[in-house]
């Protein structure tokens, strides 16, 4: 693990919190404000506001994948995938809490959730560090951040395919249809998946980064085909600008590996070595 | 929707078979990318000395990146159907948009992975990558197809409360564990290990001394996939097939019933028995592993 840190990790808690918080207020807001206009812009306003959710649920991603790499880094190997596990469970019901106990103030709904989210993550690190003697001593740290981004990455995804965070039209429109398990499932895996894929004693954080970023586009393409199904034209334009956003990150991520590995050819032998 | 005996029973057959080719064609998928058990061993050996020509396709556990690609299928599937489509493409469709994702995954893992490991001085191939990752794609798309194949036949014909990428995804994680417990016995002293003894269980010391060199050439995940399809993957197929029909079969015959938990109980005792017949015949066979005299001098 390199110890070059292009990002702090106050800088990417900021990130994910304020750029998911605000990609998944703008799914509420742009339609209320295109209500006080009207007319056309209405129906514009109406049509890209899901598609914000699910850009909030991708800065959530790569601040989650930074978390997972800070925790992940002590050495478990193998534990990476249950740590995305435990992400998206202890997100799952944070998010629902916090969207099903506000029944008038629907916008208090995701800091809510973020709050109890954050709760739940600090006591399993509590336990995991002091009960569990892990002596792992970002632990508190990285599992409160690792649950709260898990949230967002619920609530940003699942706003972008019923079109609001509001809890009934999540029930009927994420829930039913079983697409909670998509979001549930590909996201744990694109928060996981970035610092599986990086792992090992060259690991840099930029490369990470833009892995995170491309895993969290293909959700987003994915969320985006769902979408099509619940909300039409809005599901098309978050298909597209996932699928925009993984090419440019996807790109990023290759000059990176072209960057930094050791050599990159197109076929051969192996190379002599000492051993 | 209800169906006679004769219909149920064929319905149960085919769910049988498409699970049996499920099962097998997932273990070759994550043969080919080097995923479960064989993965460590990939990474760590250009640490050891011993740069190689394996793909390593660390997407995670065999569980999760199945669960991922089935539920994608799923979900996919099911956007189409309430499209209108007719059910057949729709699950093409939908598995085949499963399939590209993981293919994608496994680009960023390769890649990443070798990356990670500049220090060591392992060379990224291309090649490896470019043939490699049309075959974890073409082998996972079947895969796809077979499970949200059951997964359609389970809501729309039999009737299941659950949803399309529910059921897909229960399928993928459990088509992932079996894989993973059956397939990698198989896989087995394996094709990357096979210069140990049975039973030695692998020491520390030969950590990520994988066998890197083929019948003719450099050794790559494509030999191993063809090791495997040999034992590997059809153990798997048969481990979930049997899954499938056994778990599907008391139920399809008694109906909801004490009789037919019973049966299932019955089922569940036999195999036990079976297990450890077969447990005990090996050990007689092989016999323990016996320790070698030099090791012996390094205890004293």
């Amino acid at each position: 693990m390199s110890d070059i840190k292009e990002r702090s990790p106050n800088q990417l808690l900021l990130f994910g919190i304020i750029g998911g918080l605000l990609g998944i207020y703008l799914t509420y807001l742009l339609p209320f404000a295109g209500d006080k206009i009207g007319g056309n812009p209405a129906i514009l306003l109406r049509t890209i506001a899901p598609t914000f959710g699910a850009l909030g649920a991708i800065c959530a991603v790569m601040w989650g994948a930074d978390a997972v790499r800070r925790v992940a880094k002590y050495g478990l190997g193998t534990g990476v995938p249950s740590i995305g596990q435990i992400a998206m469970g202890m997100g799952i019901i944070a998010a629902m809490f916090g969207l099903a106990i506000v029944k008038t103030i629907v916008l208090a709904g995701p800091i809510v959730a973020l709050v109890t989210a954050s709760i739940i993550g600090f006591i399993i690190g509590w336990f995991a560090q002091h009960v569990i003697k892990m002596k792992i001593p970002v632990m508190i740290r990285c599992m409160t951040e690792i649950a709260a981004s898990g949230t967002i990455i619920i609530i940003g995804f699942s706003a972008a395919v019923a079109g609001n965070f509001e809890f009934a039209n999540i029930v009927t429109l994420v829930f039913d249809n079983g697409v909670i398990l998509a979001v549930f499932w590909v996201g744990a895996v694109a928060m996981l998946h970035p610092f599986n894929a990086c792992l090992g004693p060259d690991e840099k954080q930029k490369r990470l980064l833009y892995l995170a970023g491309s895993t969290g586009a293909i959700t987003m393409a994915i969320i985006g085909i769902a979408a099509i199904m619940t909300l039409g034209t809005s599901g098309i334009l978050t298909l597209f600008i996932g699928i925009i956003l993984w090419i440019v990150f996807y790109k990023k991520f290759w000059d990176e590996v072209y960057h930094d590995a050791s050599s990159v050819v197109g076929t051969g032998l192996i190379p002599k070595t000492e051993a | 929707m209800v169906l006679d005996l004769t219909m149920s029973m064929a319905i149960l057959a085919l769910m049988g078979a498409l699970a049996t080719i499920a099962g097998c064609l997932e273990d070759l998928e994550s043969d080919v990318g080097s995923q479960s058990n064989p993965n460590s061993q990939v990474q760590l050996a250009p640490q050891m000395g011993f740069l190689h020509r394996i793909f390593n396709k660390a997407i995670s556990g065999e569980p999760i990146s199945n669960g991922m690609s089935a539920v994608i299928g799923g979900t996919a599937t099911t956007v189409l159907l309430s499209q209108q489509f007719y059910p057949l493409t729709a699950i093409v469709i939908g598995a085949f948009f499963g399939a590209i994702v993981l293919g994608i995954f496994a680009t960023t893992s390769y890649a990443g992975r070798v990356a990670s490991q500049t220090r060591f001085k392992q060379p990224l191939y291309m090649d490896i990558m470019r043939y490699t990752t049309p075959s974890i794609i073409g082998h996972n798309f079947i895969m796809n197809f077979c499970l949200v194949a059951i997964a359609y036949i389970q809501f729309e014909i039999l009737g299941y409360p659950f949803t399309i990428p529910f059921l897909a995804l229960i399928w993928g994680i459990s088509v992932g564990a079996i894989g993973s417990s059956v397939g990698d016995v198989h896989y087995g002293g394996e094709r990357e290990f096979q210069n140990r003894e049975f039973g030695c269980g692998l020491n520390t010391a030969l950590s990520g001394r994988i066998v890197r060199k083929a019948e003719s050439g450099l050794r790559n995940s494509i030999d191993n996939v063809w090791f495997c399809a040999k034992f590997g993957g059809p153990a798997t197929g048969i481990a979930l097939g049997l899954t499938v029909f056994f778990s599907s079969w008391p139920t399809t015959i008694f109906g909801y019933t004490w009789k037919a938990i019973g049966v299932g109980v019955f089922i569940v005792i036999v195999l036990t028995l079976m297990n450890r017949l077969v447990e005990l015949n090996v050990r007689h066979a092989y016999g323990p592993y016996k320790e070698e005299k030099n090791e012996q001098e390094a205890k004293a």
